[in-house]
């Protein structure tokens, strides 16, 4: 007997990961909070640590709603200030 | 396109039970025993959509970007039990679940428990002999049952929305397993739903992201507003998604007895929708301390702890359509929230 597997293909990914950044010495840092319970809290402070052991600076916070893509207002905001971003958090 | 595009497994002739532990050790299907799709169940079941092109695709679903072509949408209505009658409303589905403003990454992936509920109208749910009277909700229709389910295998195996993989709903939902209702025309004293929000084909479904039913009964009034404050609190509660999102609709499934008292008043169904908008308050001082992630509209950041508000920003937001049949108990179904319910037309 032949079945066809009911899961098909998958199309190109939409996004893809932006390459690592060798050296983060010198560059500005974002935040971009996602607003999920305590995600604030851990963002802040593993930017506070990348701030005094790696020498970022900390340019930017900005949020977006959980469960919807950032505005462009808030992504052109963070591409014009800021070279490296932090964000996501689950529940 | 061509059959090259699609995964065809050789399988021994084999018992039903190890046919059936075959699509379990693939990890397909929801728990349930499916139909096998062989080549001709599958060209029976696209014998539906006439001469259109069996490999166009009708969707990119995500989260795993899987490609619904209606070759493998029939596969998927197969396997859940679908007749070819079927197979428009279920094409027709899938199409509505990727316009943009249902945000199915969101649907799919939630820790919340939302379920896409299908509601079929006009000539496709008498053709297809869908459950719009007693117990149009289940259990016990095939129409019903089959097509709810395949959209599901449909997410489940080309969205790839698998619990622990591409959903993350904390308990899940039995709605999660076929969610698909009738729209009762003939009680209907409006007319139906799909042409108040411009679609008015002979044929249409709307797709609607929500919660379970949650149920409003009322055997006693013979006013609108006494059974309209019923279905307000059934609207007020804490703990559905709407409560802090103010962009949330609500679709309000009156019974045909509670529809035709409403009439009977002569209320519409945006008398109802405005009553309703107005009913469904909560105090917002009890709203900001029992949320702080609130996706309010601006002016509701503006409003004092001692002002009440509505559960939703506007009373288009809550819509009305008729279902069931005899007896007095209706139903309030809240969307997950950051969704936006989609009616199209059906077409093959």
């Amino acid at each position: 007997m032949e079945i066809y597997a009911p899961t098909g293909n998958t199309g190109e990914p939409q996004n893809s990961l932006a390459s690592p950044i060798p050296v983060l010495n010198g560059l500005s840092l974002g935040i971009l909070d996602n607003t999920k319970p305590n995600a604030r809290v851990l963002l802040d402070r593993l930017a506070d640590r990348l701030v005094e052991r790696v020498g970022l600076t900390l340019a930017i916070a900005e949020t977006k709603n959980a469960a919807l893509a950032a505005s462009d207002q808030v992504l052109e905001s963070l591409s014009k200030e800021v070279q490296v971003v932090l964000t996501a958090s689950a529940d | 396109m061509s059959l090259d595009m699609y995964e065809i497994l050789e399988i021994p002739d084999s018992s039903e039970r190890e046919l059936q532990d075959l699509f379990h050790e693939k990890g397909w299907g929801d728990g349930l025993p499916m139909i096998a799709p062989t080549r001709d169940r599958v060209e029976e079941m696209l014998s539906a959509s006439q001469d259109l092109d069996p490999d166009e695709v009708i969707a990119s679903l995500p989260p795993r970007n899987g490609v619904a072509t209606r070759r493998i949408i029939a596969v998927n209505a197969v396997m859940a039990g679908c007749r070819t009658e079927h197979f428009p409303v279920l094409v027709s589905a899938i199409r509505a679940l990727s316009a943009p403003e249902m945000n199915l990454r969101g649907v799919n992936a939630t820790t919340h428990c939302v379920a896409p509920l299908l509601i079929v109208h006009g000539k496709a749910a008498r053709d297809g002999n869908y459950n719009s009277g007693l117990g149009a909700f289940g259990p016990g229709n095939l129409a019903n049952a089959t097509t709810g389910r395949a959209v599901r295998l449909t997410l489940l195996h080309v969205a790839g929305a698998t619990p622990g993989v591409g959903d993350a709903s904390t308990q899940g939902s039995p709605a999660k397993y076929s969610y698909c209702v009738a729209e009762n025309l003939d009680s209907s004293p409006w007319g139906g739903y799909a042409s108040t929000v411009g679609i008015d084909d002979e044929s249409a479904v709307t797709v609607h992201c929500g919660e379970a039913p949650h149920n409003v009964h009322d055997m006693e009034s013979s006013e609108p507003s006494a059974i309209l404050d019923k279905v307000a609190s059934a609207m007020t509660s804490w703990g559905q998604n709407n409560a802090p999102i103010s962009q949330g609709e609500y679709f309000i499934a009156l019974c045909p007895e509670h529809a035709a008292t409403c009439a009977a008043h002569g209320w519409s169904r945006s008398d109802i929708a405005s009553y309703l908008f107005n009913k469904a308050t909560v105090n917002v001082g009890d709203a900001r301390k029992a949320f702080e992630l609130r996706a309010w509209a601006p002016w509701q950041h503006a409003l004092e702890d001692t002002d009440n508000m509505s559960m939703t920003e506007k009373a288009e937001n809550i819509r009305i359509f008729v279902t069931g049949g005899a007896g007095k108990h209706s139903c309030v179904i809240p969307s997950w929230g950051m969704t936006k319910s989609v009616t199209v037309p059906v077409l093959p």
